[in-house]
């Protein structure tokens, strides 16, 4: 499936550009917002002393009658405990909150920056022990421990902010060590190790300019943890008594009587100042996040806004409509369009598919890596990535159209009639339940009558059938093998019974041997169930020896239709006869390899013509113009290409 | 079995190791840092010489303070004094109250913390697992997004500012007690009326308590489970023909409950953080205002034996969380 998502999001890049992150964060109202917060509180505590109405260090000119006294013309904020002007206290504690913040995070980035890249690019004994270091103060509760320091070593706000620094470490430490793990691992950092780049020249060119824009927005949520473990030492009683904060105005009104006095203003104002400065740094730091390292946004689970759009009538020349005939095809696929949503817009990955699957047949789907096979197939069961949608076109399983199918009924087509075999077994399996259960589960679901025990002696029966043996029922996936989750996998496809089973690249990564056991006993199980089986692959060799047809697909559509001995022996599209020519052939092992020059064409750049022109050595003008329809070649082939236009005069 | 016993094993002794390194870090600490309590003892004016002395010999203080290298016994220093105290469960005796042993006071306290701790933490963490998985589930839509911008505000906001507020509201608008555990002097007919009165005085600091939690796990269930819900398994669920009800049952929960238990273990410092605020506002008499109160009297063997009770509070909150993640995930436990 991995594929998929590459089709469904061009950028494969795990952490965005610099430049294109200020971009993001430029158009993101979160960041806009909090950084004019924070802008604000950083103006006002710089200008201070030119805009606050009292300096609140003075307390020459204050009297009794002073104390507690509402908000007035004179006195915006009202006055507190002491009788100095709420607003000035203010407007000065920006000051004590910021310097604190600023001042603890630098030193918590440095000590924590520095932890995480030596523990990141060392690795081995001193990583790990720097980590259990870093664990260790991740356990201490670190507001007790910050309490008990400034209590011992003296209330002034060098200590406090020594403190917050020391302790604020620990996220930063392990954020920056896995990024430099992941940085040290890529490919490029290798190869510059490998031709003899030294330690610095890597931690300079290739470690920080990776690590250096994670860290500063990882300072900006640092300062906000900063700002709070200042109001809140300051709160209890542990500021500095010289200097004002607002966190220790609220110590003050709070235990002076500002409740009992109802001097709201004395109470919320510092709080909500101190919310002011937290509130933007974080929505500035979640930001900048947001934009350098975008989090996934959809998920499997999302509505289905799948539409059935009736199929276009001039297409499909060389097929026949489709029949609702109980002794035609079990599948009957037509005009098939699939759409994926894009930053740039919706790209089609799917464009006008059709085809057939009779009874008891194997077909191949064969095609490059993002030809859109996969993308086909899990549309036709409507179970696209979060993104895609099938936007036209018919599936008929045995006449009825799954594309239209209310919910209920579909999840009852699904795996009871339609099942997959999915490629890469090991995340396609739960990796918290047994094999087995997730096995019986299948048939517990699509046959609820049969009672407690048959599935489980349904799902021990199909795990020997496909040599897995019933004793590795109750073991998880993470204990089995490449091949054995493979099998299991296969178990699970077939414990219903269905007409239609869809083989998703059922060997890659896995070894010859065990391919080839695999695909006998799938193509075995197959012709044993009668069941019709569709394998998607971009093996020829897996496909020359299982498939009755061949399906060639290309940019979103098919290429070229045929019987496997035909089609393999004359292939009629430039792109099959390439594509056969780049594999090789056990029969004629002389014969000289050819690949085909060029890249498939990306979703966001589909050429207007037909697109393959751009790499067919027998285009001419009509192919990067017009998109060719099917051509029927002979009896069960058809070949999408001009040069098999026969009205068309030929050229070449 | 094999690789349980010893992921076990490995467990158990890390956080035997952390608690020694904790008991060691703590003893140092208050010898080490200016203002040591040998000096504040002998520096008290109201004292005299006599008592001075006496006082040093009763704390230990003339011995030296990690290895005796004079006597013939290496071992009798202050620093294995005190570790052999507390094993004895000897935390010391209390500066401010003479006559009362630290484990005393810190017995008393630790019971009503976790008073304090214990339902708002059921609570939040109840809540914020259906809310964060709402939210995922609904990515996007007006759940999501005020659950998100609750979680925002809940983080922004301080702590004991939000008890504050909430102790005016519940003073002035539904005339709630604003301190202590019990009304002081009161007669209680049974002790069903105590055990109200108990929790007029507890309701408040509960809603503080289970509101700041409430954001922070409501956002960590809400990414984990979107995570989970990005899985390949949970295609496999879906092409399966299973209801999303089912997927969300029987497929992403417990694997979305693994980054969570993870997270409130780690949390549980944060907990401790905000039990100390929440208790200073409301005077509620636990470990929070216990600590607060021993920093303003300088009452060093109280707020050493508060700080080592909370630090190996979480160190074994921590393990029992790593015990759970065991248990949920086949892959640590079973190799």
């Amino acid at each position: 499936m991995a594929a998929l998502i590459e089709v469904a999001s061009p950028h494969s890049a795990p952490t965005a550009a610099p430049r294109h992150a200020i971009r993001i964060l430029l158009r993101s109202p979160m960041g806009a917002i909090g950084a004019a917060m924070l802008l604000l509180a950083l103006v006002v505590a710089v200008a201070a002393p030119l805009i606050a109405p009292y300096d609140p260090y003075e307390t020459v000119h204050v009297t009794i009658e002073d104390i507690y006294q509402k908000p007035s013309l004179a006195h915006p904020l009202g006055t507190d405990d002491a009788g100095k002007d709420v607003l000035s206290g203010l407007i000065y504690g920006a000051r004590v909150s910021l310097l604190v913040g600023f001042s603890a995070a630098s030193i918590a980035l440095l000590i924590g920056g520095l932890i995480g890249i030596v523990a990141g690019y060392r690795g081995g004994r001193v990583g790990s022990a720097l980590m259990r270091f870093t664990d260790f103060f991740l356990v201490i509760p670190d507001l007790a421990l910050s309490i008990v320091i400034v209590a011992i070593a003296g209330q002034s706000l060098t200590n406090i902010i020594l403190v917050i620094g020391a302790l604020g470490w620990t996220t930063t430490a392990r954020l920056v060590r896995s990024q430099t793990l992941s940085v040290r691992e890529r490919k490029y950092v290798l190869r510059a190790r490998a031709i003899g780049a030294g330690d610095r020249h890597i931690l300079r060119h290739h470690i920080l300019p990776q690590v250096l824009p994670l860290m500063l927005a990882n300072m900006v949520l640092v300062i906000s943890l900063a700002v709070l473990a200042e109001s809140t030492l300051a709160f209890i009683g542990l500021g500095d008594p010289t200097v004002i904060s607002w966190g220790q105005m609220l110590n003050f009104a709070f235990g002076r009587g500002a409740v009992s006095a109802g001097a709201w203003w004395a109470l919320l104002t510092p709080g909500f100042a101190i919310v002011w400065v937290v509130l933007g740094t974080t929505l500035l730091g979640t930001a900048l996040e947001e934009a350098l390292n975008p989090r996934l946004k959809r998920h499997y689970l999302e509505k289905d806004r799948s539409l059935a759009i009736p199929p276009r009538s001039a297409a499909d020349l060389a097929l026949p409509a489709p029949t609702r005939d109980p002794n035609g095809p079990i599948l009957q696929v037509r005009d098939l369009a699939i759409e994926f949503e894009s930053p740039g817009g919706l790209l089609r990955a799917v464009d006008g598919v059709s085809f057939d699957l009779r009874r008891g047949e194997t077909i191949g789907l064969v095609g490059e890596s993002g030809s859109g096979k996969t993308t086909a197939m899990l549309g036709m069961m409507r179970l696209l990535a979060p993104g895609g949608r099938v936007v036209g076109g018919e599936v008929l399983l045995d006449g009825e159209d799954v594309l239209s199918l209310p919910d209920a009924e579909l999840r009852a087509v699904r795996w009871s009639r339609i099942s997959v075999v999915f490629q890469g077994a090991m995340n396609a399996l739960n990796p918290v339940r047994t094999v087995g259960d997730q096995v019986a589960e299948a048939i517990r679901v699509h046959e609820p009558g049969v009672g407690r025990d048959v599935p489980r002696v349904r799902a021990e029966e199909l795990l020997e059938r496909v040599g897995i043996g019933r004793r590795r029922f109750d073991t998880h996936p993470h204990a089995y093998s490449g091949g054995m989750r493979q099998r299991a996998m296969i178990a699970l496809a077939l414990a219903c019974r269905p007409e239609v089973i869809v083989a998703d690249e059922p060997t890659t990564a896995l070894d010859v041997m065990v391919q080839a056991q695999i695909m006998e006993l799938l193509a075995s199980l197959g012709r044993e169930m009668g069941m019709g089986t569709i394998l998607v692959t971009h093996d020829l060799g897996v496909v020359a020896s299982s498939c009755d047809r061949v399906l060639v697909m290309y940019g979103g559509r098919i290429a070229e239709e045929g019987p496997t001995s035909t089609l393999f022996s004359d292939p009629q599209h430039p792109y099959a006869q390439m594509l056969l020519a780049s594999f090789p052939d056990i029969a004629a092992p002389d014969r000289e390899l050819r690949g085909i020059p060029g890249t498939p064409p990306r979703l966001d750049a589909m050429p207007p013509g037909c697109s393959f022109a751009p790499r067919c050595p027998a285009a001419f003008d009509r192919c990067r113009i017009e998109r060719p329809d099917d051509y029927r070649v002979a009896e069960g082939r058809r070949a999408a290409c001009f040069l098999l236009d026969p009205e068309a005069s030929h050229r070449g | 079995m094999k690789g349980r016993a010893a992921y076990l094993a490995s467990r158990v002794g890390w956080a035997l190791l952390t608690i020694f390194v904790v008991v060691t870090f703590n003893f140092l600490l208050f010898r080490i840092l200016p203002g040591d309590p040998a000096r504040n003892v002998s520096k008290d004016p109201r004292l005299t010489p006599a008592t001075v002395a006496a006082l040093t010999v009763r704390f230990g203080l003339d011995k030296p303070v990690l290895i005796n290298t004079e006597s013939g016994n290496p071992f009798d220093s202050q620093y294995f004094i005190y570790l052999g105290s507390l094993t004895r469960g000897d935390l010391g005796i209390s500066y401010a109250f003479r006559d009362r042993s630290v484990g005393e006071l810190l017995g008393g306290a630790l019971v009503n913390t976790l008073w304090l701790i214990l339902p708002a933490q059921i609570l939040s963490i109840g809540l914020g697992m259906v809310l964060g998985l709402l939210a995922a589930w609904r990515r996007g839509r007006s759940l999501d997004v005020s659950a998100l911008t609750f979680s925002l505000f809940m983080w922004s906001l301080p702590t004991f500012f939000l008890g504050i507020i909430l102790l005016f509201a519940g003073s002035s608008w539904f005339g709630l007690p604003t301190a202590g555990r019990i009304t002081v002097g009161a007669e209680f007919g049974s002790y069903w009326e105590e055990l109200a009165d108990i929790g007029r005085h507890l309701l408040m600091p509960t809603l503080a308590f289970t509101l700041v939690l409430l954001g922070e796990y409501m956002l960590i269930m809400r990414s984990s489970v979107v995570e989970v819900f990005s899985e390949d398994y949970i295609l496999t669920a879906k092409a399966k023909g299973l209801t999303t009800f089912q997927i969300i049952r029987d497929h992403a929960l417990r694997n979305a409950m693994l980054p969570m238990v993870t997270l409130i273990a780690i949390n549980l410092g944060f907990t401790v953080s905000g039990a100390i605020q929440i208790e200073s506002v409301f005077s509620w008499p636990g470990l929070g205002s216990l600590t607060v109160s021993a920093v303003r009297d300088r009452d060093y063997p109280v707020l050493q034996g508060a700080f080592l009770l909370l630090a190996i509070a979480v160190v074994i909150a921590n393990l029992l969380a790593d015990l759970v993640y065991g248990w949920l995930d086949p892959r640590v436990s079973e190799a």
